[in-house]
């Protein structure tokens, strides 16, 4: 465990050093989010509407995928290709220390700090836009929409890890990688709210566990989820299953690194 | 003193494009030989392009499911919008794009220093190091075809229009060019430019929504300071027949400025590089 | 003119300090302290056309920095040179076309292509007549024996063939001045032997001004009558190589070998014995009294071998570096 915490804290000095470009990153994100808010401001002010949802309803949606974004949703394949390509991977095979629970780790506390930071965002922006947003009417939707995030972050963190570890197979897996985040990022929710999707398509992206990632824990948090228990639920098996998935896959692909003997 | 052996050197404006030119074709044929190497990727990362592109048509297609018009913009005159921005992305990593992507790994490397040292202009060394015909050609290809099916599904297409459409289009390289640039700049602090580099990538990514979405200060703010709301509703405003005349004068005008800044501070950032020895 | 003349050159960083620990740390998250780190201080010299001079000093003295801000990679926070009469750092096209910069540690080659590539390429790039490129490649090439890997990708070369292939690179446009900064470090012996003759042949032929850094003395030994020796950011020795040793060093050695076994006791009166024993003897002697010792020995023992030696470059150096910065050295 201590060694883990060590891990911890490293990385977050580690962070601390580049804050100036976690911030650019969290402004880039920031513009997008700003440019589909004028959008759907433009939509409404035509006397056109998007589903079932109020204009504020919408602004609350993309203030949350953006503090989501930089909470929950993981990036860290990129640096897990890296090391796997370039073979700085073999450091971890003398070290007394588990992959996927240092990623986990890097992760964790990366997230946290860029949490810190956007959460200064995202309030800053709710501020301005205070006459737009739509809040939560009890308190336990601000409990289980933590407990979405969490289910969300630890779902992220998996598919992002198995993204990364795809490099023991495939040589050039940067574009490839990028196409899988991209949609999954989209069928999460995460550029525009699944239920206006068309009927089939909804249902395919219902069945599948990438909703959990932006979609459902903003869907708690507007009081628009029909069965918050049930989602929570499936989020958790998922969560264990591809838990399961992981340590099996990356077993796999270690034995197949050492094979090529980098 | 020896006779220099170097060609006599083109100090009139017209040589001096002619020689960029010569470079940018050297530049162009190292990078394609260095591509071939690699050329197993080409057909995965045209097909990445393809669904990248489809996603965001997917996009306003579930848009235009709800609603009719978009600030007067129908579905097919969006798909333009789409279109032009794959075009221009293409245009990018033909002159520009890849270098500043890889500028980080220069300035943390100390790799940077060759380009200092160069007789050519450090920013278009660095732009023409890794111009790149394969990186995006899918985008590009899928945004052609866009803007000619949105082209041919229009009311009142109109062949005359065209270049101009591609003048405009060329236009919105340059101002994507200039931001490129500007951001960039501040590589020399941060020496880090993947952070810098997704601005850019947002910049180009919310260029595809029409300019009349903007009123007030967000309209200033879009056009002047993060102009991507000229970057396809410009050349595609004219395409799709709904072109004004203050648009693209405006369009040039940002364009020149926005260079100008841009070359400037890149040259004032110069100062600020300290190469690092590896 | 002489070819770089640079006048009370200085360089300072800018940068920052960081308090250790996670409270050091969220400070850090506002405000950190910063200060500036003298690279180069106050420096002036001046060489001429064809001369090639060696630059000395340990790591971090400043010659790299030095070096990079004559070729206008770094601009110097005050002080001004001149090189072939262009000031670097406006990095005028006409200046670039006429010097070349070879790092030891830096790799100008397209990696994934043959040299003759990047070749080609640097041939446009500077311009070079395609006659005089072909006749330069030739006459480079048979010098370092590169025929057969002008075809083989970069990546798959050995780190001395790329080295060879890095100055063919740079010397295409047959600069008058150039710098080369570590140009051996990594080499085996055979590889930097070659690439010693090389820039000796390369300097004495197209009388090409070099200014050179290396950490290995024999470079230096070999390419250089003149050297500066840096230490700290300042110039603390400008002159021949040969006068270091005399400023810096008052004594010779003097090392004997007897023709038959001695007393193990040196004669009386005898100073600057380090070794004495029944056959053989090292001496340590002032440099004006080598003479006399050296005829003293001579007549009273019986000694097959004399020599005379002048202590080690690298000692001397090392005696440099020894002293604080600042002490004129005498």
């Amino acid at each position: 465990m201590q060694k883990y915490w060590t891990v911890f804290r490293v990385n977050w000095q580690n962070a601390l050093q580049y804050r100036g470009p976690t911030f650019i990153s969290i402004l880039g994100n920031l513009l997008h989010i700003s440019v589909l808010l004028y959008l759907w401001n433009a939509i409404y002010r035509s006397g056109q509407h998007l589903g079932s949802y109020s204009l504020s309803d919408l602004i609350t949606y993309y203030i949350l995928q953006l503090m989501i974004n930089s909470m929950v949703l993981s990036y860290i394949s990129w640096d897990i290709v890296d090391e796997i390509r370039e073979g700085t991977f073999s450091n971890f095979l003398v070290k007394p220390l588990n992959y996927l629970y240092y990623w986990f780790t890097i992760n964790l506390s990366g997230k946290l700090f860029e949490g810190l930071m956007v959460l200064i965002v995202g309030l800053v922006m709710s501020f301005i836009l205070i006459a737009h947003v739509s809040l939560p009417s009890q308190g336990i939707t601000l409990l289980r929409f933590a407990l979405a995030l969490v289910l969300g972050g630890l779902l992220a963190f998996e598919f992002d890890f198995a993204i990364g570890i795809l490099a023991f197979w495939l040589v050039k897996v940067n574009s490839f990688k990028y196409m899988l985040q991209y949609g999954m990022f989209f069928l999460a929710g995460a550029l525009l709210p699944l239920d206006l999707f068309p009927a089939q398509f909804q249902a395919v992206a219902n069945a599948l566990p990438f909703r959990f990632l932006v979609f459902f824990p903003i869907q708690i948090f507007l009081e628009k989820e029909p069965a918050p228990m049930a989602g929570f639920i499936t989020a958790g098996l998922w969560v264990i299953v591809l838990y399961i998935i992981l340590r099996f896959g990356l077993q796999r692909g270690i034995k197949r690194y050492e094979a090529a003997g980098h | 003193m020896k006779p220099p052996v170097t060609e006599a050197y083109a100090t009139s404006l017209s040589g001096r494009w002619a020689r960029y030119l010569r470079l940018y074709r050297s530049f162009l044929m190292h990078n394609l030989k260095n591509e071939m190497i690699y050329r197993a990727n080409f057909a995965i990362a045209v097909g990445m392009d393809i669904v990248f592109m489809g996603v965001n048509v997917v996009f306003f297609a579930i848009v235009y499911g709800n609603v009719e018009t978009i600030g007067g913009w129908t579905f097919h005159q969006t798909l333009i919008l789409v279109g032009s921005v794959g075009v221009v992305r293409e245009l990018a990593y033909l002159t520009f794009r890849q270098g500043f992507l890889q500028l980080g790994d220069y300035v943390r490397t100390g790799n940077f220093d060759v380009m200092l040292t160069a007789p050519m202009a450090t920013f278009v060394h660095l732009a023409f190091r890794h111009v790149s015909l394969t990186e995006s050609l899918g985008e590009g290809l899928m945004g052609l075809f866009l803007v000619g099916y949105g082209f041919a599904h229009l009311d009142a297409a109109s062949w005359i229009s065209v270049p101009l459409y591609l003048l405009m289009l060329f236009n919105s390289l340059v101002i994507y060019y200039a931001f490129s640039l500007t951001v960039n700049s501040m590589v020399f602090w941060l020496v880090k430019s993947q952070e810098l580099n997704t601005v850019v990538y947002y910049f180009m990514n919310t260029a595809r929504y029409p300019r009349e979405i903007y009123h007030g200060l967000g309209k200033a703010f879009f056009t002047f300071i993060v102009p991507s709301s000229l970057i396809a509703t410009t050349p595609a405003s004219i395409l799709a027949g709904r072109a004004e005349g203050n648009l693209v004068g405006l369009s040039i005008g940002v364009a020149v400025v926005l260079l100008c800044l841009g070359l400037s501070v890149w040259n004032w950032s110069l100062h600020y590089y300290s190469s690092a020895s590896s | 003119m002489p070819a770089i003349d640079v006048k009370q050159l200085s360089k300072s960083f800018k940068t920052q300090r960081k308090e250790a620990g996670l409270w050091g740390s969220v400070k850090g998250l506002i405000w950190r302290e910063s200060f500036y780190k003298e690279a180069v201080k106050s420096v002036s010299f001046s060489l001429e056309e064809g001369e090639l001079v060696g630059f000395l000093g340990p790591n971090g003295a400043g010659k790299t920095t030095l070096l990079k801000m004559l070729s206008g990679i770094l601009y110097p926070t005050a002080g001004e040179v001149k090189v072939l009469g262009y000031t670097p750092w406006e990095r005028n096209r006409e200046y670039q076309r006429q010097f070349a910069i070879v790092m030891g540690q830096k790799n100008q080659l397209w990696w994934d292509l043959p040299p003759a590539e990047s070749f080609l390429l640097n041939r446009d790039i500077y311009g070079v007549d395609p006659k005089a490129f072909e006749r330069n490649i030739d006459e480079m090439v048979s010098l370092l024996d590169l025929k057969d890997l002008l075809d083989v990708p970069v990546r798959q070369l050995s780190l001395g063939q790329r080295m060879k292939c890095e100055l063919v690179a740079a010397l295409l446009h047959q600069p008058r001045v150039l710098f080369l900064d570590e140009p051996t470090i990594g080499l085996d012996v055979i590889s930097q032997e070659k690439i010693r003759s090389f820039i000796q042949e390369y300097n004495r032929l197209k009388k090409t001004t070099v200014l050179l850094t290396s950490h290995y003395m024999q470079d230096v030994e070999q390419l250089c009558k003149r050297v500066l020796v840096i230490n700290h950011g300042q110039i603390v020795y400008d002159g021949l190589l040969d006068d270091l040793s005399k400023r810096y060093v008052d004594h010779k050695v003097i090392k004997i070998r007897f023709v038959e076994a001695q007393s193990a006791t040196p004669p009386p009166g005898l100073e600057g014995v380090v070794e004495w024993d029944a056959h053989h003897a090292v001496l340590k002697v002032k440099q004006k009294e080598v003479a006399a010792t050296t005829h003293r020995l001579l007549g009273e023992l019986p000694i097959e071998d004399l020599s005379v030696e002048k202590v080690e470059v690298e000692e001397v150096i090392r005696r440099i570096f020894e002293e604080k910065p600042g002490i004129e050295p005498g």
